[in-house]
């Protein structure tokens, strides 16, 4: 097999380009990586020390940044007087059972879109990705009034609906692409094998289990982060962590310390679920037992 | 085992068709095979077998079951894909079991089974094998194991061999035979390679365009094609075409072309019963019935245009007199250069003669 590598060769312009490259990838770093840092060591810092900066300009004197003592006063607080812990537990469950919701049906109707030829389908998939396409903010109103219509404003099941609102089509339209590339003869040969439609369908499920598990993690993410939802829908019984977060910003009373450690507890689990969803990603689909 | 009746089955697909009123009636035990070219509905065929399509008109029998409205599953039939279609994620040994776990089987059997079929196979080291880990042949192996294990009423194969290399081909047709007889099961076998079906087969049908053309022996379809387009299809090197008239000479019957003039066997003057004379036919003549000498002599005047030396046999290609063009299979010691006068002889008692318009068989 030929080498896949691309050829590149130096020019005085491409020497330009890599320095310009190098530059610009440090300053990418510092913007993206810098606050994050402050939010961590921050959280473990008591207020004074906190607000300690050098001056602007003199770098020389940054070692101020890291002179404190640290102090987990700030997590004790969250969790103990803040009620954060039930916060917490409210995120999990609600991003993760809409996560599962939206995966059981979403693969199911994205199964039957990738198999099955009916009249009006491409409208109906436009349909599906369409219900994205508003901002969440033109839906609200009415979507508050059904809920309290039906009685789920504040009740974890009502935020999980309101999750799924937004991940299924999003599932769908992500797992479509998956069964897509799944030949059709694997579920055949089940079917032939002795298998129902619905068994056939689970026996095709293994192959585009990257794309489920990817998908799994991505719904999470969404309905993790989902401020306007939570803030709306879940306000009162079934608080989750951002809206939270931000009710620690009283008139009078700001609680950085707070503020910073709960931005912690907030980032640090999504970004080990982004670290598992790079593998996924990058797993093989059909593995090499189909010959295309 | 069953035996299959196709009786009046069309296939649409939309308002295209693909089969056209297809009746074949194959025995219990028969291998038959399904020839054709890509798109000629074969495979549309084997799928309204197998129950993955619908079938459009028509019935379809096993025995005297009437399978029309029957699942795949509860047809007892096992199909091999062109592609294999293994299942990635299980090894051979799962892949094999797949069918009888669906079945409920126990894993006594299920055990008995596999290890028979693997025998048969040659597959017993690569059980606990992924398909990712197994070359194509292996891969072809491992799909009719799935296919054999279940002992079922009817095999339905569609193109299994026709991804693997030249040498693997040539040694799988034998074992797939051998296997077929050993087992005795009703076999559908479609292919678009004439040698797999002529070297398999119990019977051939041969499709074009949706239709059944003919459904014979393959000594049947090789020796009497009912039509110019099986003639054409069946046979490697294919058959020559040439133009000629019918002409009536003191009583008896020739063939004439620009450059050459024939006399028909009296057997075949009779079965033409001279109903063709002084009418343009298309003469239809093998390679391997074309005797070649070189320089001129008393038969039909040539040119040598190019000689393929394959070991065993040399194709020649020789220019008649006229735009016509034949090929000629003959011994590796034929020494012809090109551009070399020759003389060909017709083997008269093995040509054809198809209509020019309709392309049907007169003989």
């Amino acid at each position: 097999m030929a080498s896949r590598d691309v050829v590149a060769y130096k020019t005085p312009l491409s020497r330009i380009w890599n320095i310009f490259t190098v530059v610009f990838i440090a300053f990418y770093l510092l913007w993206t990586l810098l606050p994050l840092m402050i939010m961590f060591f921050s959280s473990f810092k008591d207020l004074l020390a906190a607000f300690q900066l050098p001056p602007v300009g003199a770098f020389s004197k940054i070692g101020l940044f890291f002179d404190f003592t640290p102090t987990t006063k700030h997590y004790y607080n969250l969790f103990v007087n803040l009620g954060f812990s039930t916060y917490f537990a409210n995120s999990i469950i609600s991003a993760g059972g809409s996560a599962i919701i939206s995966v059981v049906l979403g693969s199911m109707c994205a199964y039957a879109l990738s198999r099955y030829e009916f009249r009006g389908k491409p409208d109906l998939f436009f349909w599906i990705i369409s219900t994205r396409m508003a901002p969440v903010v033109a839906v609200l109103v009415p979507l508050y009034a059904i809920f309290r219509g039906a009685d789920l404003i504040g009740t974890k099941a009502g935020l999980i609906l309101a999750f799924t609102t937004f991940n299924l089509p999003f599932a769908i339209w992500i797992l479509k692409g998956f069964f897509d590339n799944v030949p059709y003869a694997i579920e055949e040969a089940s079917m032939v094998d002795g298998s129902t439609r619905f068994q056939a369908f689970r026996a095709i499920l293994p192959l585009v289990a990257p794309g489920i598990g990817a998908f799994v993690i991505l719904c999470i993410l969404f309905a993790w982060n989902d401020f306007l939802f939570s803030s709306i829908i879940g306000s009162g019984g079934a608080k989750t962590l951002p809206p939270a977060t931000v009710q620690l910003v009283q008139p009078q009373n700001i609680q950085w310390g707070s503020i910073m450690a709960a931005g912690v507890v907030t980032t640090l689990p999504m970004m080990f679920l982004g670290l598992l969803i790079r593998r996924y990603l990058v797993t093989g689909l059909t593995m090499g037992a189909v010959r295309e | 085992m069953a035996s299959v009746t196709i009786t009046n089955v069309w296939k649409y697909y939309g308002k295209t068709v693909a089969v056209k009123d297809l009746n074949i009636t194959c025995n219990d035990g028969e291998f038959v095979s399904v020839l054709g070219p890509s798109g000629c509905g074969k495979s549309s065929t084997l799928r309204m077998l197998a129950g993955l399509e619908h079938i459009s008109a028509g019935d379809i029998h096993f025995g005297d079951t009437r399978v029309n409205d029957l699942e795949p599953k509860d047809r007892d039939i096992a199909m091999v894909f062109e592609n294999y279609a293994l299942y990635p994620h299980k090894t051979v040994y799962e892949n094999m079991a797949n069918p009888l776990r669906l079945r409920g089987e126990s894993e006594d059997l299920i055990k008995k089974r596999i290890a028979f079929a693997a025998e048969m196979l040659e597959i017993e080291h690569l059980l606990q094998r992924k398909p990712m880990e197994l070359s194509g042949g292996q891969k072809q192996r491992t799909a009719i194991g799935r296919a054999i294990v279940r002992e079922p009423k009817l095999f339905l194969f569609d193109e299994p061999i026709a991804h693997l290399d030249a040498k693997l081909r040539a040694r799988m047709r034998g074992e797939l035979k051998l296997m077929q007889r050993r087992l005795g099961t009703t076999m559908i076998y479609v292919t678009h390679d004439q040698l797999e079906a002529m070297s398999m087969a119990d019977r051939i049908a041969v499709m074009h365009n949706g239709v059944l053309q003919q459904f014979g022996t393959p000594q049947d379809i090789y020796n009497h094609p009912v039509n110019e387009w099986v003639a054409g299809f069946v046979g490697e090197p294919p058959m020559n075409f040439i133009d000629c008239d019918i002409v009536d000479e003191g009583g008896k019957l020739h063939a004439v072309h620009s450059s050459f003039k024939v006399a028909l066997t009296e057997g075949h003057a009779k079965l033409l019963n001279g109903a063709l004379r002084d009418k343009s036919v298309r003469m239809g003549i093998r390679p391997d019935q074309i005797s070649i000498s070189v320089g001129s002599g008393s038969g039909v005047d040539g040119r040598i245009k190019l000689t393929e030396p394959l070991g065993g046999d040399t194709l020649v290609n020789v220019d008649l007199k006229g735009a016509d063009q034949v090929l000629v299979k003959t011994n590796p010691d034929f020494s012809g250069a090109m551009d070399q006068a020759c003389t060909l002889t017709f083997d008269t008692s093995r040509w054809h003669f198809f209509s020019k318009e309709t392309g049907v068989a007169y003989f």
